[in-house]
């Protein structure tokens, strides 16, 4: 990203320009663009926390009192932190009560990240001329909320600028926000019922605001026509020319052009209503009628080495919900607040850039499947056995208490294995499956925990039954263009949905297309269920942007230590109390 | 084993050459053509191969030394020559001080005894198995001891740094003769390369020979260079040996469960404040 430099350092000057040309746009604040993954979910988002309501002017848009903010599904280079946009600020009529309430969503789920302040409180009443309090969404946009019962809903964008008086000056000039003081005490630009505020940026340049989740500020004008010019005559870089976009939902014309502090700006113009979605890429799926031949390799077998992730599978249910019996397929906008909903319950408090540009799913259409059981064909696990109920209320009844020991965790939380076919299972990030194949062994190697499956294709016995292993023992042999893994001799200290050491599992890999490798699954404990049961799901091959990365999952397991000092430091406190 | 059922006919005179080309060069004599070939020519180092020494222990000579007094003669230390070549490893001062903290410091501080990943090349002559697939554009190399696994790719051209650093490296290969060369860099410097605390920092640079020597060995030479720790490049040689029972495979070795009271044990409920 170029650095821009933004005259005229000295507002005089400005005026004198704005003077001369004798126009200036008198824009009002349109919208703020967000990128997210999922439209869906930032509109429900922003509706259920922020009082606002789905836009009826385009869909992908929450109204929120006067100003709209408007989201596109797109990966991002991470949240508003660093850029020239500090925070966009809404108020609300009893900010303490606001506050608790969103304190009591906590950061599960679609939820709130609050920042306190020091002391701990979640708001202050002398930060500022408002009772005033930050949050984030779940996308890393930093959010002020202000307790101005004058201005309910959307109320003011805070920029953070290199040279304050400059910026200032250029909104003035260029869109023509009025000078006036928020609240008699703080100078900004008011843009019709909207402020702008403006504060020195501590750290030399902001970041752009391009590819981050606040990606732009939208001002409206009348007219573009008559606007452009002016603005031209003030020395504004156009970064796209005013236009009717290919996209637009109306011939209302759009133009982008560069604010200070690299804040991208659009300018739309009366009657704008937004741009048709993006549309979704298509699902790796192979064109229907084409053959596809399964490479072999050089010694004959077929050839399954490469990169795969489980990335577009992660969000598939095991199970049909019940509700969703005569659903063949979901929308792709379904399947991305599907597996958007399952991002935030798994990893809410990541940050977005980590989340972005570490998760291969954002770059990847999500999956559209169901449920991953299709046998039984009503996508539902079998009946348990009398033994497999007993087993499953012992669980429930289980002791949920603190953890005496690590024994008590998962051996996930352990970093010893996820078991199978749990290690299989794609979840929210490090889905990376690297297959290596040498004559007589397939390697299989999952990036998450990091565990390494060597399965022996040359018709070796299975080891003896005294000899079991977390993740059993796997033999394969080539059926056609599939391979088929047998795998027993479990030791049963791990589970899948109740498995326990009788489980023998069959697994079935086959190349559907260039990009696809479905995996099937056959789970056969007869301990537990009465029949055997199956699911599916694709990997996608990604063999050009992805690198398994070393999960050193135990050498790095502070989660095992906080989480047992943490039960410690509860029993103390329980003791004490007593 | 895999016999050379893929290209050992159209290999052969191609092995006569290579012979001669790497006669040369110091270290492992290359091994005539009854050595198996891939499918494209390069020796098959398909299989199950183990160091068999005491390198694990000591990478240097070192006689035979009492362990944990509880464990009797099974926790001692057996004697051992070492692998080094010349037996001297050439550490900075602070270096060697720092050796010598390590051996003081060694059950409780061994990344090993902790079960972490056992790093470059001390995962090679860990006292277990290791299973090398040759695959056709990258070579696996699958551990028991803590599921640690390398992934060799091969034949890159002027590779990009590791992005990140970690405990075994990234690792490049390609073919000199009958040698698999192994350049492997990107280390986080955790590692150490025995039990008697020798160590690197996270300027390590393992250059790796494989070397097939008879059908069922192979010549592993190990030149390491870290201008932080040592004031020159050393080797350290040693054979790795086919196994050559029937049904051997690598177990599964996932020592994380008897490595968590050694390091959780006084977080335990009822541990002594």
């Amino acid at each position: 990203m170029k650095t821009r430099i933004f005259g005229p350092a000295v507002p005089g000057v400005a005026v004198l320009l704005a003077l001369a040309s004798g126009i200036t746009a008198a824009a009002t604040l349109d919208h703020v663009h967000l990128a997210v993954p999922s439209p869906i979910e930032a509109v429900n988002w922003y509706t259920e926390y922020l009082g606002c309501a789905p836009s009826n002017r385009q869909a992908d848009a929450a109204a929120c009192h006067g100003v709209e903010v408007v989201f596109s599904a797109a990966p991002t280079l991470g949240g508003t932190q660093g850029t020239g946009v500090n925070y966009i600020a809404f108020s609300v009529a009893d900010l303490a009560a606001r506050m608790s309430e969103l304190e009591a969503v906590g950061v599960g789920g679609a939820g709130v990240r609050l920042q306190r302040f020091a002391g701990g409180s979640t708001f202050s009443d002398t930060a500022g001329p408002f009772r005033l309090a930050f949050i984030f969404d779940p996308w890393g946009t930093r959010i002020a909320l202000v307790e101005d019962r004058d201005k309910l809903g959307f109320h003011h964008v805070h920029l953070s600028a290199a040279d304050p008086a400059a910026t200032m000056a250029w909104y003035r000039d260029v869109l023509g926000g009025v000078p006036d003081r928020l609240a008699g005490q703080v100078n900004g630009l008011r843009f019709d019922d909207a402020w702008l505020l403006v504060s020195g940026h501590e750290d030399g340049l902001p970041a752009p605001t391009e590819g981050r989740t606040l990606d732009h500020l939208g001002f409206s004008v009348a007219d573009l026509d008559e606007a452009a010019p002016a603005m031209r005559e003030q020395r504004v870089e156009f970064e796209a020319p005013p236009a009717v976009p290919d996209n637009g939902r109306s011939d209302a014309a759009r133009a982008f052009i560069a604010g200070p502090d690299n804040v991208r700006v659009a300018v739309v113009e009366a009657g704008w209503a937004g741009v048709v979605r993006d549309e979704f890429l298509a699902a790796a799926t192979p064109e229907p009628g084409e053959p596809y031949t399964v490479p072999r390799t050089p010694w004959g077998t077929p050839d399954l080495q490469g990169i795969w992730t489980g990335d577009a599978a992660h969000g598939i249910p095991l199970e049909r919900p019940l509700d969703a019996a005569e659903i063949a397929a979901l929308t792709p906008e379904e399947a991305a607040a599907r597996r958007e909903r399952g991002t935030l319950r798994s990893i809410w408090g990541y940050e977005r850039e980590w989340r972005d540009t570490t998760l291969g799913f954002a770059r990847d259409a999500p999956s559209t499947q169901v449920a991953m059981i299709v046998d039984p064909p009503d996508g539902r696990l079998p009946p348990l056995t009398p033994e497999g109920e007993a087993l499953v209320a012992a669980a429930a009844n289980a002791d949920r208490g603190p953890p005496a020991g690590p024994e008590d965790l998962s051996s996930w939380v352990r970093c010893i294995t996820r078991g199978l076919p749990g290690m299989m299972m794609p979840g929210v990030y490090n889905n990376g499956l690297q297959i290596v194949q040498s004559p007589g062994f397939v390697a299989i190697q999952k990036e998450m925990i990091h565990e390494t499956r060597v399965i022996p294709t040359d018709g070796r016995p299975h080891l003896g039954p005294n000899l079991t292993q977390w993740l059993g023992d796997s033999r394969g042999r080539w059926d056609g263009d599939t391979l088929v893994v047998d795998v027993r001799n479990f030791n049963g200290k791990s589970s899948y949905r109740g498995s326990g050491a009788n489980l023998t599992l069959t697994e079935r890999y086959t190349r559907t297309g260039p990009d696809t490798l479905e995996y099937r699954f056959t789970v056969n404990d007869p301990t537990i269920w009465t029949t055997p049961w199956t699911g599916m799901f694709t990997f996608g091959r990604d063999d050009t942007q992805y690198e398994l990365v070393e999960y050193a999952c135990h050498e790095g397991n502070y989660g095992m230590t906080n989480i047992l000092s943490g039960a410690r430091a509860e029993e103390r406190a329980q003791a004490a109390q007593q | 084993m895999k016999a050379s059922r893929y290209g050992a006919l159209r290999a052969s005179a191609a092995a006569l050459a290579l012979v001669c080309l790497v006669a040369g060069q110091a270290g492992a004599q290359a091994v005539d053509g009854a050595f198996p070939r891939a499918w494209d020519g390069h020796p098959d180092l398909n299989g199950i191969w183990q160091a068999i020494g005491t390198a694990h222990w000591d990478i240097q000579d070192h006689p035979a030394s009492a362990g944990p007094s509880e464990l009797g003669a099974i926790g001692a230390v057996p004697p051992g020559q070492g692998v080094v070549v010349g037996n001297e490893i050439p550490y900075q001062p602070w270096a060697l001080e720092q050796k010598q903290r390590n051996f003081e410091n060694r059950y409780t501080d061994d990344p090993e005894i902790r079960c972490y990943l056992p790093g470059v090349p001390r995962a090679t002559y860990l006292p277990y198995p290791l299973q090398i697939l040759q695959g056709t554009d990258k070579i696996m190399i699958v551990h028991g001891f803590a599921e640690a696994n390398r992934t060799i790719h091969m034949n890159v051209e002027n590779p990009e740094p590791a992005p990140i650093d970690s405990w075994m490296g990234r690792s490049h290969g390609h073919w000199e003769g009958d040698t698999l060369v192994v350049e492997a860099a990107g280390f986080n410097g955790l590692a150490w390369f025995d039990r008697a605390g020798n160590f690197a920092s996270d300027a390590l640079r393992v250059t790796e020979r494989y070397t097939p020597v008879t059908p069922d060995a192979l010549m592993y030479e190990a030149t390491i260079e870290d201008p932080n720790v040592f004031t020159r490049p050393w080797t350290m040689r040693m054979p790795l040996y086919r196994r050559l029972e029937d049904n051997v495979q690598v177990l599964e070795f996932k020592c994380v469960e008897f490595s968590e009271s050694l390091l959780y044990d006084h977080l335990r409920r009822g541990a002594a404040e």
